[in-house]
């Protein structure tokens, strides 16, 4: 069934290599400048300088390219032309389409905030794509992160594909018995419905035998957790977050000082 | 005093009216392989869960009577301290992965992990549970990816690793084919051997006659029967009370009424059948 349920690219490089604190800290340190450095062209920079070439030395560019392209490119050109037409700045008109004006203001801010967005959304595919989930959480619940708070967010990246899965059953199984999930609209938001019971009730017994098996296997035992994986954590990493978190004061400030 | 002992135990589950357990009375001693029967609703899987010290700490409900698993009493422990003493796994594999692993190594490693045992003697102990239930080449599939029987062995491993003084079990091989049933009953048979009480709850009367010490009868909550598998399996009263009965003794049951089983026992498997037709 689902042999893959992570974005996880398996690979022997640099950036998978460092720790995932490390790489957490890094795509938020790149975001949070793009967001908050004065200079205008700093979100672009961080795309084409830092994002980029990072993912070719991850060794997952085309994985990256393919996301950034279809998923990512689309979603911020529809954000790039609603801020271009209805941001109601500057005087000096370039464009004209009925009642919509485009001004040269309007299109410097439109594409700066794409842009922002582009380098938030790519940023954190880049992290996903270069960063095992069961590492990250093993990380962040050594460093002290409760061990229930990783447990339902590794779960519920497992179950989502499972949960899905099941709606096919039951929705498969329901049309057999003459349910009709491909008529009008109005027609089959009504025919969801029936799928709602199995699919949580299932869920609920399931949750409950589920917690009864992690519970016999120690969940809740007071001893203090140890981990399968060595997560490295050298000095190098250190000092590399201690710079990011330098780099983003330093952004913020310019930003606070020059407004 | 016997290694697990159940004294008077009557358990309701909450917002019933009857009771899941009755009066149950129960001594089984160390290193002893004892199987559970029963049809639909007898309470196998309550008396497993009561065992377990899921019942009542996370059921809840009401409770009479003692539990006690080497000299500690369920009653007077948290849950968190009985299931390093006492392993639980139950029929749906599915619900037994944990969701919180990618591969069936790191399945098995979670309880480990949990109860702080350091990484190196982790490794060898998630490796030599994988050799004992045959299930070494799965080591780095995803869980989910695998088939209902070689989930019932992941689930069933990811107990064993754990090392429990007390292992129970509710249908464990209920997705396995004959040959893989066959195997894990031999491999549980063998932990029984060195030193691990089992109780067993199984359907499969055949499998039970080979493997188990004992037999216990549950019905509507109460033991029923309860001795050596060649009696307690052939014995009248489980045809009489809904009990699923092997095919070999229910033939030469009614062979003897005819005159055509001598012996004075009837059979429960095949190679026992074959003998006493043959006299
Ligand atoms: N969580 C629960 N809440 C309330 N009643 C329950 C619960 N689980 C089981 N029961 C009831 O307790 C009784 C014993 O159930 P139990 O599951 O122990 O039977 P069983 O012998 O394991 O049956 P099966 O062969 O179907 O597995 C049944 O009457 C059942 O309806
Ligand atoms: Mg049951």
């Amino acid at each position: 069934m689902h042999e893959r349920l992570s974005f996880h690219m398996k690979r022997n490089s640099v950036i998978h290599r460092l720790n995932p604190l490390t790489k957490l800290v890094l795509i938020l340190a790149l975001i949070l400048i793009s967001f908050t450095s004065p200079w205008y062209w700093t979100p672009h920079f961080v795309l084409l300088l830092a994002i980029i070439p990072l993912s070719a030395l991850g060794g997952v560019f085309p994985e990256f390219f393919k996301t950034a392209t279809r998923l990512i490119l689309p979603a911020a050109s529809f954000l790039f032309l609603m801020q271009a037409f209805f941001q109601p700045i500057g005087e000096d008109v370039i464009f004209k389409f009925y009642f919509l004006d485009i001004t040269q203001e309007s299109l410097m801010f439109a594409f700066r905030n794409a842009m922002r967005v582009f380098v938030m959304v790519s940023a954190f595919t880049l992290f996903l794509l270069t960063t095992h989930p069961s590492e990250l959480m093993s990380d962040l619940t050594r460093r002290g992160l409760p061990p229930q708070f990783a447990y339902v967010i590794i779960s519920t990246l497992q179950i989502l594909p499972q949960m899905q899965a099941k709606a096919q059953t039951i929705i498969a199984a329901q049309r057999s018995r003459g349910l009709d999930t491909e008529s009008t609209f109005f027609k089959r938001a009504g025919s969801v419905v029936p799928l709602v019971g199995p699919l949580v009730f299932g869920s609920l017994v399931e949750v409950e035998e589920r917690a009864i098996a992690i519970e016999a296997r120690g969940f809740t035992s007071k001893h203090s957790k140890t981990s399968l994986h060595e997560i490295p954590d050298p000095s190098f990493d250190k000092v590399i977050r201690w710079v990011l978190l330098a780099l983003v004061i330093l952004s913020i400030a310019a930003n606070l000082w020059l407004a | 005093m016997a290694f697990v002992e159940l004294q008077n135990v009557t358990y309701k589950y909450p917002l019933t009216k009857t009771p899941a357990l009755q009066n149950i009375n129960l001594q089984i001693n160390e290193g002893e392989f004892v199987a559970v029967i029963g049809p639909n609703g007898a309470g196998k899987s309550t008396l497993c869960y009561a065992l377990a010290g899921f019942v009542p700490h996370f059921f809840k409900g009401e409770i009479s009577g003692t539990i006690e698993v080497a000299g500690k009493e369920s009653g007077k422990s948290t849950l968190d301290e009985w299931v390093l003493n006492v392993g639980l796994a139950f029929q749906n594999p599915f619900n037994q992965i944990s969701g919180a692993k990618y591969t069936v190594f790191e399945e098995i490693a979670f309880g480990l992990e949990n109860i702080g045992v350091p990484r190196e003697e982790m490794k060898s102990r998630v490796e030599d549970a994988m050799a004992l239930t045959g299930i070494r080449d799965l080591a780095d599939r995803s869980p989910y990816s695998l088939s209902g029987g070689q989930q019932q062995r992941v689930a069933l491993t990811s107990i064993l690793v754990m090392q429990p003084k007390l292992l129970v079990l509710d249908e464990p091989t209920s997705q396995m084919d004959p040959i893989g049933t066959r195997e894990v009953f031999g491999t549980i048979r063998k932990m029984a051997e060195d030193g691990m009480t089992v109780v067993l709850v199984e359907h499969k009367m055949e499998w039970i006659a080979q493997f188990a010490d004992r037999v216990v009868a549950l019905k509507d909550g109460s033991v029923l029967l309860e001795g050596k598998p060649s009696e307690v399996l052939t014995s009248d009263l489980l045809a009489e009370n809904g009990f699923g009965i092997s095919r070999y003794t229910s033939t030469a049951r009614e062979a003897k009424k005819r005159g055509l089983w001598k012996k004075e026992n009837l059979p429960v498997t095949l190679d026992e059948a074959v003998a006493g037709f043959k006299l």
